[in-house]
C-alpha cells in the first residue's frame, strides 16, 4: 500500500499542489497515479456493457475497481462481428461499398472511398476531376455529420444534455443534403470504383452554401455551449493523457494521434481525390488529454467547412464517372489504399486473383486500435472519468468488430 | 375508444379496468436504450432527436431493462450478442413487447450468409412488430409504435371478449 | 513512401540469411520465419529507419498456408514496410506485443479466425466469437448458401 494522495490536517486538506482553499475547485485530488491501492479493501469487478448507455454500442468492459478508482480493464468485443471481410470474398467489386457502409456506419463515405481507391489503383482507372471533387465534397459533409454525433454523445457522457439536441438538429440538415445527393439518409452507397453513382442534383450548391453559412455560426455556439462550460472543462482537462509514444505504440491514427502532437493526416500526407488542390490546416494538440481531442475535432469541423466552401466554389465540369466495365475484373495483385475517416486511418488491403470477387479484403479499422488503448489508459482514473474517456476517443463498434 | 372526448365538465367514463390499464400502457411505451448497430443511429438517436421527437408519443428511453416496456432490437444479432439480448429480454417486466427494427433484426439482412450471424431475432424472442429497411427511416419507428399501440389496445378487447365467451 | 532496400538490409545485417527483401507491387516486403518476426521487428523499430508504429496485422489463407503480414510505418521518415511470414494451418503464432503493443488485439483476432494457436500473449483468449465457432476466415469454411438462408 502506498502513501495516500492527500492528507487531512487540522487546518484543512493538504493536496500535492498545496493547501486546499475552501470555495475553489479541489486541485490534485482527481489525478491519482497509476497502481495506487489506497483503500486496501477487496476489489470490485464491474461489468460495463454490452448494454450500457455510455459505451456507444455493444462494447463490454470488465473493470476492476478499488473504491472508485479503476485498477485494471479488459476490453471484450465481438458483439457486432458480422463478417465484413469474409462476405467481401463473395461480393463483386462494385458491391463492396455496401458492406463497408455498414462497417463504420457513421462516416459512411470514407469506407466506400477506400474500397473504390483500392480497386482503381489495381485497375489503373483515371477518375474524372468532377467525380473526385464530388467524392471529396460528400466525404467532408460526412465528416461533419460524424463529428456531430461524436459532439452530441461526448457531451452526454460528461453529463450535458442540450448540445445533443442541437447537434442532432444540424445533423438532420446535413443528412437531408446527403440524401438529396445520394438517395439514402445513412447508407449512401454513392462512391463506386471509377467515380460516383449519380451527378449532383441541380440547386444543391446553394443549399450546401446556405447550410455552411448557418452552421458556421452554430458551430461557434456549440463550442461555447459545451467547450465554454466550466464544468465540462474541469471534467476533461488533464484527464486521459495519451503521450505521443503511447499513441504510436498502440497504433492510434487520425484525430486521436494528432491530439497527442503528431501531425499526420492521410489527406495531406497520402493525398487522394481532390485533396491536393484544397487549402486546409491540420490542427494538432499538445499533451493529448481529452480536452485536446475535443479541440482538435472542433477545429477539424471548421476546416471541413472551409473545404466544403472551396469544393462547391471550384466544382469542375465533365463526367461524374469514368468509363468502367459493368463487371470489374482487376488483374491479380495486392494493393493498399487508405483514407482519412472521421475516426482515423481507414485502410483497405485488397488481394485479387483476376476474378470478379476479391481473394481477400482486409479492413484496417482505426477504432480497433483505439479500443485496445483503453486497457492501457483507463487504469488510474476514476470510474466516472472512464465513461467520459470512452466518449473522447470516438470509437464506432461496427468498425471494431467488423 | 377516445378518452379525451369524454373529458368535459362532470363527465363520467365507464371503462373496464383492463382496458384502462392497456390504454395507459399504450401511451407510455418506454423503450430500452440498447442500440447494437447502425439502425440505432436512425431508430434511437435520430428518432428521439429534435425533428422526429419520440417523446410526444409518450415514448421515452430507459437505460435499465427493469424499467422498460419495449425492446427495440436495432441491428445485427450474432451468436455472441444473442445471449445478451435474451438476458435483457428476460429482465424486462411483463407485459413487454419487441420491435425488430431493420433488415438484420428481421432476417439477418446483408450479413445473413455469415455463419456467425443469427437469421433474425425472432429465433430467440417473440417479435411484435417487424420494420423493414436497411436502415429504416426514423418515421418508420413512429409507424412501428403506432402499430404497437393498436395491438395493445386491441389486446384488451380481445381478452374481454374471450372472458365474455367463457362466461 | 518506400524505404531503400539497402537501408533495410543495413538494419537487418545481423540476421544473415534468415530473411529476404523484395520490391513488390504493394511496397517493400521483408519475408521471414514467424519465429524470427519478433527480433526482426525489434531491429526495424530500433534502427535508423524508425518504424515506430505497427499500423496493421492481418492474415490470409493462401496455398494451404496462413500468411501473416505486419504493416509498419515510420512517421519521422514517412515510409512504410511490410513484414510477411507463413504459417501452417493450426500453426503457432508468436506474439510481437512486447515490441508493438498495437498487435495485441489483431493477433487475437487473426489467431481466432484462422484457427492458429497464440503463444507469448498476455491474454490469448477468443476475441470476436464464442466457443464452437469454426475459424471463419479460412477458405475451407463456407458461408451460408441461398437455400440455407431462404429456409431460415
Amino acid at each position: 500500500m502506498t502513501e495516500p494522495h492527500f492528507t487531512v490536517t487540522e487546518s484543512g486538506l493538504m493536496t500535492p499542489e498545496g493547501m486546499y482553499i475552501p470555495g475553489e475547485p479541489p486541485k490534485g485530488i482527481r489525478r491519482i497515479p497509476k497502481g495506487v491501492d489506497r483503500l486496501g479493501t477487496e476489489h470490485l469487478i464491474v461489468n460495463m456493457g454490452p448494454q450500457h448507455p455510455s459505451t456507444h454500442g455493444v462494447l463490454h468492459l470488465i473493470v476492476e475497481l478499488d473504491g472508485e478508482e479503476v485498477v485494471t480493464v479488459e476490453v471484450s468485443i465481438g458483439f457486432l462481428h458480422r463478417g465484413i471481410e469474409k462476405l467481401a470474398e463473395s461480393r463483386r467489386f462494385d458491391h463492396l461499398g455496401t458492406l463497408m457502409d455498414r462497417g463504420d456506419y457513421v462516416s459512411v463515405i470514407h469506407g466506400e472511398q477506400a474500397v473504390a481507391l483500392a480497386v482503381e489503383k489495381l485497375m489503373e482507372i483515371e477518375v474524372p476531376a468532377k467525380a473526385a471533387w464530388i467524392r471529396t465534397l460528400t466525404a467532408e459533409l460526412t465528416r461533419l455529420a460524424s463529428h456531430l454525433v461524436w459532439f452530441g454523445t461526448f457531451g452526454l457522457d460528461t453529463g450535458a444534455m442540450g448540445q445533443f439536441l442541437y447537434a442532432m438538429r444540424d445533423r438532420e440538415v446535413l443528412l437531408d443534403i446527403l440524401e438529396e445527393i445520394s438517395g439514402q439518409r445513412m447508407m449512401f452507397n454513392y462512391v463506386r470504383p471509377g467515380g460516383v453513382v449519380a451527378d449532383l442534383p441541380t440547386g444543391i450548391e446553394s443549399r450546401i452554401l446556405s447550410f455552411c453559412d448557418t452552421f458556421e455560426v452554430y458551430l461557434e455556439e456549440h463550442d461555447a455551449l459545451l467547450g465554454g462550460n466550466e464544468i465540462f472543462q474541469a471534467r476533461v482537462k488533464g484527464i486521459g493523457v495519451v503521450s505521443k509514444e503511447t499513441a504510436l505504440a498502440f497504433g492510434l491514427t487520425g484525430a486521436n494521434l494528432r491530439a497527442s502532437g503528431l501531425g499526420f493526416d492521410v489527406r495531406r500526407d497520402r493525398p487522394y481525390d481532390a485533396y491536393p488542390e484544397l487549402e486546409f490546416d491540420i490542427p494538432i494538440g499538445t499533451i493529448g488529454d481529452s480536452w485536446d481531442r475535443y479541440t482538435v475535432r472542433m477545429e477539424e469541423m471548421r476546416q471541413s467547412l472551409r473545404m466544403i466552401r472551396q469544393l462547391v466554389g471550384g466544382m469542375p465540369g465533365g463526367p461524374f464517372t469514368a468509363k468502367v466495365p459493368k463487371v470489374l475484373r482487376p488483374p491479380a495483385g495486392e494493393v493498399y489504399a487508405s483514407v482519412e475517416s472521421s475516426r482515423g486511418e481507414t485502410g483497405i488491403h485488397l488481394f485479387t486473383d483476376g476474378g470478379t470477387t476479391p481473394y481477400r479484403m482486409h479492413y484496417r479499422a482505426a477504432s480497433l486500435f483505439t479500443c485496445q488503448l483503453f486497457e492501457e489508459i483507463l487504469p488510474g482514473h476514476l470510474f466516472a472519468d472512464a465513461c467520459m474517456l470512452l466518449g473522447s476517443f470516438d470509437i464506432m463498434l461496427g468498425e471494431v468488430d467488423r | 375508444m377516445a378518452i379525451d372526448k369524454l373529458t368535459g365538465e362532470n363527465s363520467l367514463a365507464f371503462i373496464k379496468s383492463e382496458q384502462l390499464f392497456d390504454y395507459a400502457r399504450s401511451n407510455s411505451l418506454w423503450y430500452l436504450a440498447f442500440g447494437s448497430a447502425c439502425c440505432a443511429i436512425e431508430g434511437l438517436m435520430h428518432a428521439s432527436g429534435p425533428r422526429f421527437d419520440f417523446d410526444r408519443m409518450g415514448v421515452f428511453f430507459r437505460a435499465s431493462p427493469r424499467q422498460a416496456d419495449v425492446m427495440i432490437v436495432a441491428g445485427t444479432v450474432n451468436l455472441k450478442l444473442a445471449e445478451t439480448v435474451r438476458t435483457l429480454y428476460d429482465q424486462m417486466p411483463e407485459p413487454k413487447w419487441v420491435v425488430a427494427f431493420g433488415a438484420c433484426a428481421n432476417t439477418g439482412g446483408p450479413f445473413r450468409e455469415y455463419p456467425n450471424v443469427l437469421l433474425g431475432v425472432d429465433k430467440i424472442l417473440p417479435v411484435d412488430v417487424y420494420v423493414p429497411g436497411c436502415p429504416p427511416r426514423p418515421e418508420s419507428i413512429h409507424f412501428a409504435f403506432r402499430e404497437l399501440q393498436k395491438k395493445i389496445r386491441g389486446r384488451a378487447e380481445e381478452r374481454l371478449e374471450a372472458r365474455r365467451d367463457s362466461r | 513512401m518506400r524505404p531503400d532496400v539497402t537501408a533495410v538490409d543495413r538494419a537487418l545485417t545481423s540476421f544473415g540469411s534468415k530473411y529476404s527483401v523484395c520490391d513488390a507491387q504493394v511496397g517493400i516486403i521483408v519475408a521471414c520465419d514467424q519465429s524470427d518476426a519478433l527480433p526482426i521487428l525489434q531491429a526495424l523499430r530500433d534502427s535508423e529507419l524508425d518504424f515506430a508504429m505497427l499500423l496493421d496485422l492481418f492474415g490470409r489463407d493462401v496455398d494451404g498456408k496462413i500468411e501473416i503480414t505486419y504493416h509498419l510505418r515510420s512517421y519521422s521518415r514517412d515510409q512504410e514496410l511490410y513484414v510477411r511470414c507463413h504459417l501452417d494451418h493450426d500453426g503457432d503464432l508468436h506474439s510481437v506485443w512486447t515490441v508493438y503493443p498495437s498487435a495485441l488485439m489483431p493477433e487475437r483476432e487473426t489467431a481466432e479466425l484462422y484457427g492458429l494457436t497464440l503463444s507469448d500473449h498476455p491474454n490469448p483468449k477468443r476475441l470476436l466469437t464464442t466457443d464452437g465457432v469454426p475459424p471463419l476466415l479460412r477458405k475451407s469454411v463456407p458461408i451460408r448458401t441461398v437455400e440455407e438462408v431462404r429456409s431460415r
